[in-house]
């Protein structure tokens, strides 16, 4: 479970508020997506759940726990995909995921089981010996998404995880997503992409200029909309200046 | 604004990062502590520079009495050209190839030689600013006590401009050959490096053949003699092995309007010209042949069929143990940053037993050091724990540590390790680096200066709390404000203003070690109870260092964004 309980982010010394009074609660089970225009708060929003930003105000808990005083316990509980796929390029894949195994403390036969299986399911076994420098845009974002899913945690986020994956990797990871929920994770994630959103969300969030200016399921949002017709037009409605 | 000038500027402001640090200053009103830092970093330098100053009045005026006070301005530039070739290369590799915004550069409608002479400008530059503290000294005071001409102090920044031309550009003509030529098969890292270890070496043997010349000619009373009853003779001396120097030296000496300064200048502008020119048709042709290919896959469909094969997955390894391969594996797969860090503290001693080589009976630095340790005990311990701890700790391995993760430092964030954790491994990676420093710089006690046992063990033994001690503030001076955004590798190790407040610190307080040292031997103690005292002193001192690392680990790591 994430609880988002009244956070605040400013930048430059408040002149830009990043994240305003956000409060919302993902329980377990419930894929939650978060939707917003650029540099609505999105990523920052992010970034505070997994301990990368400290936010100015309010709190962030994990699975009950605060992730400023308790920040190890919840790590441990959560694993975390960037918007760019940032990672250590003088490493081979497998060095990668191995390191990741090393520090989340997957034991020896679940790594293997586990990497196994989503090297064959992202068709990456053959490529995953090569140093990451050689890796295209979406190869990057799978190794990172098999680290995520191999460390098997209970909470997920996902920061616009579809960018560079191609259909069939990205429709291999909504699968996965919808499996981690069903068996009694949480999942949390942005994406840009309204069709996604609307198919595979349980409840949508949708920020604006860091405040929050809808969150329900579907149905709900359609409800409080007054072009009812899609997401992408209740979303334009919502985001509109 | 024509796209060559618009990209110099672009290539300027991103290298230097004018434009982010006034959004940091002004905009994001972050970073104002560093303005009375680095004023009080250059404070601290005067007294240094006053120092250096009255040094070279000194030889300015013995040199006069000799009528041979033109082989100062010789001597500057020589010193100024060697020391741009040698940094020079590690820039230019850095530089030219592995700047992150060269594959977005490749792609744009510029020709390699308008991409090349960006790139080129930001290494001017900076080496305009590297060779400002030691070279521009000389040229002013040069001009002060000759009382020079208006002439003099229109000529001399104008020299001063060109002086990295020659330098530089024949650097860079080495250096886009070299990559041409090992751009071809699967090893490109390892060929770098090799091919970047040649040429530090020509460079080396370069500079160990000038000052061989330069010596050869020193104790021969008639030859000093000849030397000194010419105008000319130390200038020719100095400058027999590179012309360049000559020239500049009549051109300032002698002005423009002469016939010996006007054909110094045509010489010298020429050849700056010619090796600029060359660099440029150069570029057009091999600069993208090298480039073009640095960030491919190694291998084809069928080399991954095979590699498949070996997938090895580990378990049960500790996260210490885990990070410190992770830093490891990083250090020595950056060519960059194994040049500067595992090489450097390397080949660091070794450049300076070489540079200490006379060849000559009689008058070698072993033969001088071994009089020393004889007659002061605890000078000579002094000095070689001061040398090999500056071998261990100048390289900036421990000042650059987080800097080196760059923007893949959320991964250390978002981890679940404790940052006391990774922190000790951080701490062992430096430490491992600084030892292979330690143990270069013994070997080049042992084996060049032929010390005897018990004369360098106690100063290896003092030297390790004491490096542990500055890795623990080197450490915490890079965590303090880590360099994370950068396009080149170089940015993070060699231009990262956290390596020098670092190496400043490191030398300030081996200022006052040095100072604590003479007391004690002044104080009538015996040589082991002074270096037992210190000994203590220092390990207590690292243990210290230690504890407080990590409890402004605790607080600081949180406040990083990544």
């Amino acid at each position: 479970m994430i609880e988002i309980d009244h956070v605040s982010k400013n930048y430059n010394k408040g002149a830009v508020r990043a994240v305003d009074d956000l409060t919302l609660t993902v329980p377990p089970g419930e894929i939650f997506g978060f939707l917003g225009p650029n540099g609505a708060g999105k990523t920052t929003t992010i970034k505070m759940i997994v301990g990368i930003l400290k936010p100015d105000g309010g709190t962030i808990r994990i699975s009950g726990l605060d992730n400023k005083a308790e920040a190890l316990r919840c790590k441990h509980m959560t694993a975390y995909v960037p918007d760019e796929p940032e990672i250590y390029e003088r490493l081979k894949g497998i060095e990668y995921l191995n390191f990741m195994g090393d520090v989340y403390g997957v034991s020896g036969a679940d790594r293997r089981d586990r990497i196994g299986h989503w090297l064959e399911a992202f068709e990456l076994a053959r490529a995953v010996t090569d140093p990451i420098q050689t890796y295209s845009h979406g190869m990057r974002q799978k190794i990172i998404l098999i680290a995520a899913l191999m460390v098997k945690p209970r909470v997920l986020v996902l920061d616009e995880p579809m960018v560079g994956l191609d259909p069939r990797s990205s429709h291999l990871l909504k699968e996965a997503m919808r499996k981690h929920c069903d068996s009694g994770g949480t999942l949390f994630f942005s994406t840009h992409i309204m069709e996604v959103a609307e198919r595979l969300c349980d409840r949508i969030g949708i920020i604006h200029k860091g405040r929050l200016a809808a969150c329900g399921t579907l149905a709900e949002l359609r409800d409080q909309a007054k072009d009812k017709a899609s997401l992408e037009n209740i979303f334009l409605e919502l985001t509109e200046s | 604004m024509s796209p060559t000038a618009g990209l110099v500027k672009a290539a300027l402001n991103s290298n230097f990062g004018w434009s982010v640090a006034r959004h940091r200053l002004f905009v994001q009103k972050r970073d104002r502590w560093l303005i009375p830092l680095i004023a009080l970093a250059v404070i601290s330098v005067v007294p240094t520079l006053v120092l250096y100053v009255r040094l070279l009045s000194a030889a300015f005026d013995m040199l006069e009495s000799l009528g041979q006070e033109k082989a100062l301005l010789t001597l500057a530039i020589l010193a100024g050209q060697l020391i741009i070739l040698v940094f020079g290369l590690f820039y230019l590799i850095s530089t030219f190839y592995f700047s992150r915004d060269l594959e977005y550069l490749v792609a744009l409608p510029l020709k390699p030689s308008q991409i090349m002479l960006s790139k080129f400008a930001v290494v001017l530059i900076n080496e305009y600013l590297t060779i400002a503290p030691l070279i521009l000294p000389i040229l002013i005071v040069y001009g002060f006590k000759k009382h020079g001409a208006p002439g003099y102090w229109i000529l001399m920044p104008l020299t001063y401009l060109l002086l990295p031309v020659i330098p530089l550009a024949a650097a860079g003509l080495a250096v886009i050959g070299m990559m041409r030529l090992v751009n071809i098969g699967r090893k490109k890292d390892l060929l770098i490096i090799l091919g970047s270890l040649v040429l530090i070496a020509a460079a080396l043997f370069l500079q160990f053949g000038l000052s061989r010349a330069a010596q050869t000619s020193g104790p021969d009373a008639q030859k000093i003699m000849a030397i000194i009853a010419s105008p000319d003779g130390l200038v020719q001396s100095i400058g027999r092995r590179f012309p360049p120097a000559i020239w500049v030296t009549s051109l300032l000496y002698d002005g423009l309007f002469t016939g010996p300064g006007f054909t110094g200048f045509v010489l010298f502008a020429g050849l700056s010209i010619l090796l600029f020119g060359g660099l440029m048709i150069g570029a057009q042709r091999l600069f993208f042949g090298g480039l073009v290919g640095l960030s491919e896959r190694s291998g084809g469909p069928g080399r991954r069929a095979k590699a498949a094969k070996k997938i090895r997955v580990t378990s049960g390894r500790h996260a210490v143990k885990a990070i410190f391969l992770r830093e490891v594996r990083l250090m020595n797969r950056t060519p960059i940053f194994l040049l500067n860090g595992v090489l450097g503290a390397l080949m660091v001693p070794v450049i300076f037993a070489l540079a200490l080589s006379s060849g000559k009976p009689g008058e070698d630095a072993s033969d001088i050091m071994r009089l020393i340790t004889s007659a002061k005990p605890v000078t000579a311990a002094l000095a070689m724990t001061l040398f090999i701890v500056l071998c261990a700790t100048l390289g900036g391995v421990a000042s650059s540590s987080f800097s080196r993760e760059g923007r893949k430092f959320w991964v250390s964030k978002v981890i679940p390790v404790d940052y006391r954790q990774q922190i000790l491994a951080k701490f062992l990676h430096s430490m491992a680096i600084a030892g292979l420093g330690i143990v270069s710089a013994t070997a080049v006690l042992v084996f060049r200066f032929h010390m005897d046992v018990e004369k360098w063990l106690p100063s290896l033994a003092l030297a390790l709390p004491v490096t542990a001690f500055l890795t623990c503030v080197n450490l915490a001076v890079d965590l303090a404000r880590p360099l994370l955004d950068w396009i080149s590798p170089q940015k993070a190790m060699k231009q990262n203003l956290n390596v020098l407040i670092a190496m400043l610190l490191d030398l300030g307080f081996l200022f006052l070690y040095g100072l604590a040292f003479v007391s004690l031997g002044k104080s009538g103690l015996s040589v082991p109870a002074v270096i037992g005292i210190l000994f203590a002193l220092s390990l207590g001192l690292a243990g210290l260092a230690y504890s407080l690392l990590l409890k402004f680990a605790l607080q600081r790591y949180p406040s990083i964004e990544a």
